[in-house]
């Protein structure tokens, strides 16, 4: 019955063909919706909202799709307003280096699109086929080159968001320094959809670099002090890495067929520049089996690495469990976080690949296997990470692992400011509720 | 014992002294306030009610909390360099001054990371760890004098955020006294992304009127292997403007790259560090690349082709680091310069898309004949960042009211070119009305409730940022009497 009045309601606001009552129940994932509407403009996201908000109703924002089992308590929500219909370049003013794109634009489409003109968007998030730019943002998704080129809070300088209550606010302009009021932008990016919709993103690009290569060091004796003390070493020299990330043996043999902990260390300037950062590597003091990819190469092997995380959009087929984490540290402890997760894999009978930036402190795990044992390994590992001062989120799981588990883990001691920004901006709880920390 | 020595008959200059321990620690006298009646902004002055100088955090968190329970408006201040006026004691506040919370924590150079109080200076930190090979990259010309607690509050900018992007890019952590006297921890041990809303983002520009920031973690960087520095003089500005849009085009992503016109040159050659720029060109551009040293020469190569395909009149690169350094004084020192060649100056901060600087260079000379008053330009081109210099003398009747009507107009361009009214001096008192320029009611309405989760009493920095209804014609008639004094 109430699923029939929404719909009737919907349709009135909106196109019947982007209104659709979800054929299947129950997804493993969670963060469904009774109806699911597509909107193809602000304005029509905006009576959507309005009428969510004054009519009791919550909604389930969704881009892609890829971060389905990323937080939320609840199977569904009454609306799932999907944004994977409201897309596409709105403003490449290619002199300022400035792009505006509507949310649900996959970050793949962004980046053919400005190949092109020899420029991109400096963030390399997971499964950028199906990740759209406005999931990214909400999620706050970094890949290995954030130690080159930073997060979605460097890149991002202006929004447009619509508020729960159909307000339409512009944050942040399109120029590359600004600051008039607030940074408002910072307030919606990695806030998981919870405070407003966001309806167009303005990012500043950079140039494709001229030249590229990534070297690939594979430590056969899993010495962590060995890798620890290159890692010093390189990070005190001059060089310029983009990426100097730890993969876990696991990772290592399924990416590039080496059983070790492997360092992928990118290099990204003009061809003498990376040659130089080449060599110095080459040769400098290690034990480590070397080997070097140029241009397309590296581009492969990073196509693949986008895609070791578990992807929201995929039907569950067997029986195993699939989690990631997402856990921050302080950058050196990386090397014993992923020695950690390593080490856990055999304890608990898992598959856990693992990577993590030692120049930036983020890791992420992937564990994969019985439930019991991916939630015990979860707990195990959030309490080594939480000794050290750092913390774990759950960026995949299970609906049903979810309610069992802490997908934050601990609330900050100021949580009371984050509810209360909760609650000055969407007071009814309208978007996304209990999908973030604490249950906001 | 020492506390007997205030000599007030105010209840509330005696209970603060108390908290601050000693009769050094407060001023409270008429005189002794006077310094403290305006920041860097000086069109507009106020005497606060005291100013007080807390040790440490738990001295700063007694004091908030006393003036909260006592609803003393109240609020922070480091070394007063601020353009915009957010130091400013407009309601008579309690200043909370941070000068003497200036100690470096921490410095961890494997994981990048320092731990400074807020009254730290910004240039110390860079000294500090320069002989290790690191620095911090947020360099506002005030640098040498300006506290990173202040950066933090104003998100300060410099001539280098091009490459590096601004402070609020480089803080990693922070450690606030809520206005009402709790105290809080975020990204503790700088490490990133902890889940919540990111409130490091928010507090970091939020122009002291949020909480009063008493530790900062901030990110150090590895100092580039190599710096070269190109100065390039131009007949047109058109074509300097072009070559700086070239540079960015050809994939180069400058350290820095700043524009002076030929008012601004007449300027800073007058003043103390002059280096011989001819004083008949329209425009000169200063562009340091950094990097790799393998990698620099091509960059430099390329970038001197872009100027000589612009008709560059002369182009050429700092041959060693005292070179390089007398260059950058030469800009850095560029607003205070404007005083040899004008009695009174007004700097203005507009942002522009980089492609319209031809348009609105025009726009801002026609500006300038309609009021009769020059206008010099000195700019962070790479970044659209203005800063047009209105000059002016004060005691030239209704001179000043036309500084400020030019400097208005102004940011009124930026805004119309879909630019910003500001990009690192921040709105302070100078300019709240301004921003009706570029945010609707419901855009202010957005932030002032950001502000209510933070200061519901407003008495923390209260009259800042945002516009008053009603207040705009009140506030530009003080500041011209205050201009005239």
């Amino acid at each position: 019955m109430i699923v029939a009045d929404i719909l009737t309601d919907l349709k009135s606001l909106i196109p019947e063909g982007q209104v659709k009552e979800e054929e299947r129940q129950n997804h493993s994932l969670g963060n469904r919706g009774q109806v699911t509407v597509y909107p193809k403009s602000e304005a029509e996201i905006a009576s959507i909202l309005k009428y969510a908000n004054e009519n009791g109703k919550n909604i389930s924002v969704m881009g892609g799709g890829t971060k389905r089992g990323y937080g939320g308590l609840v199977e569904t929500a009454d609306i799932l307003l999907s944004l994977s219909d409201y897309k596409g370049i709105i403003e490449h003013t290619v002199g300022d280096m400035t792009l505006t794109v509507r949310p649900g634009t996959t970050f793949k489409e962004i980046q053919d699109y400005l190949a092109e003109h020899d420029q991109k968007v400096s963030l390399d998030p997971a499964w950028p086929e199906y990740a759209t730019i406005g999931g990214i943002i909400a999620a706050n998704e970094s890949g290995p080159k954030r130690l080159g080129y930073g997060s979605a809070r460097d890149v991002v300088i202006g929004m447009k968001v619509v508020y729960p209550n159909g307000t339409i606010i512009r944050t942040g302009a399109k120029v590359v320094k600004n600051v008039a009021g607030y940074d408002m932008n910072k307030l919606f990016i990695g806030s998981m959809g919870t405070l407003g919709v966001v309806s167009e993103v303005t990012v500043k690009l950079r140039p494709v670099p001229k030249h590229e290569s990534l070297v690939l060091l594979s430590f056969p004796k899993g010495n962590m002090e060995e890798i620890r003390s290159f890692v010093i070493d390189l990070l005190d020299a001059p060089m310029e890495p983009t990426s100097l990330e730890l993969l876990s043996p696991a990772l290592s043999n399924r990416l590039i067929n080496r059983a070790h902990y492997t360092l992928a260390i990118s290099f990204e300037d003009v061809e003498k520049s990376v040659h130089y950062q080449e060599n110095f590597i080459n040769n400098s003091e290690h034990n480590a089996e070397v080997s070097i990819l140029r241009q397309k190469e590296t581009q492969a092997f990073w196509d693949e690495f986008y895609t070791i995380r578990p992807n929201g959009t995929e039907l569950i087929t067997n029986n195993e469990t699939e989690a990631a984490l997402k856990i921050g540290i302080v950058n050196l402890d990386v090397l014993k976080v992923i020695k950690e997760a390593h080490v856990l894999q055999d304890a608990n009978n898992l598959v856990i690949q693992a990577h993590g930036g030692l120049g930036h402190g983020l890791c992420q795990v992937i564990l994969k296997g019985a439930s019991d044992d991916v939630v015990a390994a979860i707990k195990q590992l959030r309490y080594f990470v939480v000794q050290l001062g750092g913390y774990v989120t759950i960026t995949h799981l299970p609906l049903s692992l979810r309610q069992q588990i802490d997908v934050w883990g601990e609330q900050p001691s100021y949580f009371f400011l984050l509810k209360q920004m909760k609650s000055k901006i969407d007071p009814n709880n309208v978007l996304n509720h209990k999908r973030f920390v604490g249950g906001i | 014992m020492a506390v007997k020595k205030v000599k007030t008959k105010d209840k509330h200059i005696k209970n603060l002294a108390r908290i601050v321990e000693s009769p050094r620690s407060i001023l409270y006298h008429e005189e002794d306030l006077i310094s403290y009646d305006c920041d860097g902004f000086t069109l507009h002055r106020h005497l606060p009610k005291a100013v007080v100088f807390p040790k440490d955090t738990e001295q700063v968190a007694k004091l908030v909390k006393y003036c909260d329970d006592n609803e003393l408006p109240f609020l922070a201040r480091g070394a007063g360099t601020g353009l915009s006026g957010g130091a400013v004691p407009l309601n008579g506040e309690v200043i909370i001054s941070l000068v003497r919370m200036k100690r470096l924590l921490q410095v961890d150079l494997e994981n990048r990371y320092a731990v400074v109080e807020p009254g730290f200076i910004n240039l110390k930190l860079t000294n500090s760890i320069s002989d290790k090979g690191y620095y911090y990259a947020p360099d506002p010309s005030s640098q040498s004098c300006c506290t990173i607690g202040g950066n933090v509050a104003e998100n300060a900018g410099g001539a280098h955020c091009l490459k590096y992007g601004v402070t609020t890019n480089h803080i990693l952590g922070l450690e606030v006294v809520l206005p009402n006297g709790e105290i809080i921890e975020i990204g503790k041990d700088g490490v990133p992304d902890r889940p919540g809303y990111d409130l490091l983002g928010i507090l970091t520009g939020s122009e002291g009127t949020l909480g009063i920031v008493t530790k900062i973690t901030v990110r150090i960087l590895k100092t580039p292997e190599a710096k070269q520095t190109v100065l390039a003089y131009f007949d047109e500005v058109t074509d300097g403007s072009q070559a700086v849009s070239d540079i960015i085009s050809k994939g180069i992503v400058p350290a820095a790259l700043e524009m002076m016109d030929k008012t601004a040159i007449e300027a800073v050659e007058s003043a103390s560090f002059p280096v011989g720029h001819p004083r008949d060109i329209e425009a000169l551009l200063l562009i340091e690349v950094d990097g790799i040293s393998a990698g620099i020469g091509e960059q430099i190569e390329q970038i001197m082709e872009v100027c000589n395909n612009r008709n560059v009149r002369e182009v050429k690169v700092a041959q060693d680091e005292e070179e390089r350094g007398r260059w950058w004084a030469n800009r850095k020192t560029g607003f205070g310069a404007m005083g040899t060649i004008s009695p009174d100056y007004l700097v203005q901060d507009g942002v522009i898309p980089r492609s319209k600087l031809p348009e609105v260079l025009n726009r801002i000379n026609q500006i300038s004949d309609k009021y009769g008053l020059r206008i010099a330009n000195i700019f962070h081109a790479g970044d659209g960042n203005l800063h047009p210099l209105v000059l002016f003398d004060a005691r030239n009747p209704g001179e000043t009211e036309s500084a400020l009507k030019a400097g208005t107009e102004c940011l009124q361009v930026c805004a119309d070119v879909g630019g910003s009214i500001t990009g690192e001096h921040g709105v302070g008192i100078e300019k709240k009305e301004e921003m009706r320029f570029v945010f609707s009611d419901d855009e202010i309405m957005a932030q002032t409730d950001v502000r209510e989760v933070f200061n519901q009493k407003s008495l923390l920095n209260a009259g800042k940022l945002f516009p008053t209804p009603g207040r705009c014609v009140e506030v530009k008639i003080e500041t011209k009497e205050a201009a005239s004094v």
